[in-house]
């Protein structure tokens, strides 16, 4: 019993990429919409109704964008009016709705992968390639929260020592400088000493493993095994054409083929795995209180 | 830098990548998609190049001490991304790159993208930013004998590196947006964009200006010092 965000980081990335991947590689308006959706509960999901300030970011960016289309492009037979001379379509105005909604769908999608892909899941996935670069990276954030506690200590005891005034200008952009010059010694030297440490350690003897944080359970292979079958799935549908779609000239209604509506289906299983797993594990929570 | 240790992966990587994965990928997006998929063409490719970046490192006898310094330039750009509006990154990634080579340069670059993306928010553009990024520490590494003597060379460069940057993240910006390359819209982006794009040229000639010298000091020292 898992939440999604617990299930194995390589899983997670190959559900998350297929589900942006598909939306990033088709312009057809069902899918968008499934996206879009998708995504903001997704988000929800995630992050509760707390972060207004997000919402109202991407509903002034969706429209933006779905506004700086019909204003650029002039294609289209549809002309709703004129402004300077120019035609503004109708079918350009849906091309950007349509644009728009993907990039901001797309957007909610990275915020919540970026929320579930802390750190040390990023660490995990780039040491099953490269052990050697995640062990950089992991330096690379460690020595962040280093650096600053450092800055701050140099920044009192130049303080302390009286070389530091902050009532005038260029007294202030002296004394920031040195302290950065300070810190960047510093930081320099005591990387050589971490270096030095580490090999005294038997860093870099061969034969020796990495740690790893997470395992492949069967969840995670289940995982894995649906998503591989849905993204061929649409893969095929998308290399069958059915989810072509033209704005231009003119927008044409026709009701999905059969095709379409499988590869429509298979991309909302997808996109709701997350939601039918935590459903899963609230449904267990429940029952192992009740049985308490 | 040895990164990727299995010998045949990394080989097969670096057969595979250049000959084959990348113009299949190229022709796949060419002949058999229509032109709307540039998009995911071009993440692709992107990646993989990332990819082909990793395999190419393999000098042995560096050792753990130049990967620290890698690890502390790239915290130092991770930081710097935090002062608003003027953005050192580029400026780090190239003085990197004139002391401690080309592929020091790549990697402080591309990582810092990555990891301070964490923070300032993932998205598709990630995987460009680490190329860009990185592509502009690699050029420095090269060009890293005339820069270094050459001070108005190295604030050119730095001038240059900031506007290309610009410019390659907007044919990112509008193929995402229209999914094909529309010249009109490339324009727009690049006009709407100008104040990012004079940030990022002011910055990178500012800080190359401000830092290239005294770290460019520290930096040679501590090479001298430790013998990277």
């Amino acid at each position: 019993m898992r939440q999604f965000s617990d299930y194995n980081p390589a899983a997670v990335a190959v559900w998350f990429f297929s589900v942006t991947g598909i939306a990033m590689f088709c312009s057809y308006p069902p899918l968008t919409a499934i996206t879009a959706l998708g995504g903001i509960l997704f988000y929800l999901l995630g992050a509760g109704f707390s972060h207004g300030k997000t919402h109202l970011f991407f509903g002034m960016l969706f429209l933006v964008l779905a506004l700086a289309n019909p204003l650029i492009s002039h294609n289209g037979v549809t002309v709703l009016f004129v402004l300077n001379h120019n035609p503004v379509t109708l079918e350009a105005l849906l091309y950007g709705i349509n644009s728009a909604a993907m990039i901001v769908g797309v957007l909610y999608w990275f915020r919540s992968f970026t929320r579930i892909m802390t750190s040390e899941k990023l660490l995990y996935l780039t040491g099953m390639l490269t052990p050697k670069l995640s062990l950089v990276l992991s330096m690379a954030l460690r020595f962040v929260p280093l650096l600053r506690r450092q800055s701050e200590k140099i920044h009192d005891s130049q303080l302390a020592l009286g070389l530091y005034r902050e009532d005038n200008m260029p007294d202030l952009i002296k004394g920031k400088m040195r302290e950065f010059s300070i810190l960047i010694t510093w930081a320099l030297e005591n990387g050589i000493t971490t270096a030095d440490s580490m090999t005294a350690r038997g860093y870099g003897i061969r034969h020796r493993s990495t740690y790893r944080r997470f395992r492949f359970q069967a969840g995670d292979i289940l995982l894995l095994g649906v998503t591989a079958v849905l993204l061929g799935i649409c893969a095929y549908v998308i290399h069958r054409g059915a989810f072509a779609f033209a704005f231009y000239p003119a927008v044409t209604m026709q009701p999905p083929g059969y095709l379409a509506v499988c590869g429509l289906l298979s991309y909302a299983v997808l996109v709701l795995l997350p939601f039918g797993i935590e459903m899963e594990v609230g449904i267990r929570w429940r029952s192992l209180l009740s049985h308490m | 830098m040895l990164l990727i240790r299995n010998a045949a992966l990394r080989t097969g990587i670096r057969t595979a990548v250049p000959f084959l994965v990348i113009p299949v990928l190229t022709i796949a997006g060419a002949v058999v998609f229509d032109r709307n998929r540039h998009i995911i063409i071009s993440m692709a490719i992107a990646v993989f190049a990332l990819l082909l970046f990793a395999a190419g490192y393999e000098k042995r006898s560096t050792g753990s001490r130049r990967m620290v310094i890698v690890a502390v330039m790239t915290s130092l750009c991770f930081a710097g991304r935090f002062i608003p509006f003027l953005k050192p990154v580029a400026a780090l990634t190239i003085i990197t790159a004139l002391y401690l080579g080309g592929e020091a340069g790549f990697l402080v670059g591309a990582l810092a993208a990555l990891l301070s993306n964490f923070y300032f928010g993932q998205g598709p553009w990630t995987a460009f930013q680490m190329l860009a990024w990185g592509m502009i520490g690699l050029l420095a590494g090269v060009l890293a004998d005339p820069l270094r003597r050459h001070f108005p060379l190295l604030l050119l460069y730095g001038l240059l590196a900031g506007l290309l940057y610009s410019f390659v993240m907007d044919i990112w910006t509008v193929l995402w947006y229209a999914q094909g390359f529309r010249l009109s819209l490339y324009l727009g982006a690049l006009v709407t964009a100008i104040p990012y794009t004079v940030s990022y040229a002011v910055s990178n000639v500012l800080f190359l200006l401000l830092l290239a010298g005294p770290i460019g000091k520290k930096l040679g020292r501590i090479k001298r010092k430790y013998g990277i």
